[in-house]
């Protein structure tokens, strides 16, 4: 009886570890994560071809089961990171009217701030100083308007607005 | 009668007996693999911002990722400038520990591998739990990132 062990299958299971490991490292980086399911996939080819030669010639298997479990890995997580950029990208859509948003209500509060403020204002020039000081609160400059114009203002002395 | 025949002896011709131990061209593959990085991030400098790999993610969603900044931050800790590193990427020097900690850790066991025939089982469980605890403590801020978005 003679039984004999061989190599077969062999030089697929380095190039399967090489890939796999490698598409692992690019993987678990978000950076390079999204592509690592090219060399995630050809590291299974390689590996899953290795071993249906080795268990047909009778040869060792363990580097690539190895790499093969590398590469499910490897891809596993390059799935992963394609998901969340999908998901981020989605998202990503709806953050320009969240910011605008944002923007008004920034706006909105600055010209209230500004409304009920008290403002100073200096102005110097040849030794001559001028110092104005008022609260700029709306009340108090149109009672200030009146008092100036001597008579009361009317509801619709404003300039119409620009269309 | 012929019970078992081998065209070369596994003993004697190394490439036959390295071939039929999956470990030990593991570990030679994956230092390559960081021997690799370590030149990629010594290769290409910080100042003149020569990277070749961009950020794919950052294309696509238009948002940086919690891996932007890392070949800057590699490269400045080849060069020794921790603190530069840290703030082009927090994580980098934890990810770049974790290869120099694997560099080392795949010579040493494939040294105790060879001499201690006895214990290999054992290594290797040893060398798959402390590599994957290692991995989790490196990797965490990226794992967490991935879960959350899934």
């Amino acid at each position: 009886m003679e039984q004999s062990q061989n190599n077969t299958g062999q030089n697929l299971g380095i190039a399967a570890l090489i890939t796999g490991i490698i598409t692992f490292v690019l993987a678990v980086i978000p950076c390079v994560g999204l592509i690592a399911i090219i060399p995630g996939i050809i590291t299974i080819v390689l590996a899953t071809v290795g071993l249906s030669q080795a268990s047909r010639n009778n040869s060792p298997q363990g580097m690539l089961i190895a790499g093969l479990i590398i590469g499910i890995l490897a891809s596993l997580i390059s799935i992963s990171q394609v998901v969340v950029a999908t998901k981020i990208a989605q998202k990503a859509d709806k953050w320009p009217e969240g910011i605008q948003n944002i923007i008004n209500d920034v706006q909105d509060n600055v010209v209230k701030d500004l409304e009920d403020a008290n403002v100073t204002i200096k102005v110097e020039s040849d030794g001559n100083k001028v110092e104005i000081n008022t609260n700029s609160n709306k009340k108090d400059r149109e009672n200030k308007l009146e008092d100036l114009e001597g008579v009361k203002t009317q509801k619709n002395d404003t300039l119409p607005k620009k269309k | 009668m012929i019970l078992y025949r081998r065209k070369s002896n596994p003993v004697q011709n190394p490439e036959v007996r390295l071939r039929n131990e999956p470990y030990l061209i593991i570990n030679i593959i994956f230092a390559g693999v960081i021997l690799l990085i370590i030149a990629y991030s010594g290769i290409f400098s910080p100042e003149k911002d020569n990277y070749p790999v961009i950020c794919i993610h950052e294309k696509l969603t238009g948002e940086p990722c919690f891996s932007c900044g890392l070949s800057h931050s590699f490269s400045l800790i080849v060069r020794g400038r921790i603190d530069e590193a840290y703030h082009w990427n927090r994580y980098g020097l934890r990810v770049f520990l974790f290869f120099a900690s694997q560099l080392v850790l795949r010579a040493l066991f494939s040294i105790f591998y060879l001499k201690y025939r006895q214990t290999r089982q054992q290594l290797i469980i040893f060398d798959c739990i402390g590599s994957a605890v290692i991995f989790l403590i490196s990797f965490w801020p990226f794992i967490t990132n991935i879960l959350s978005g899934v």
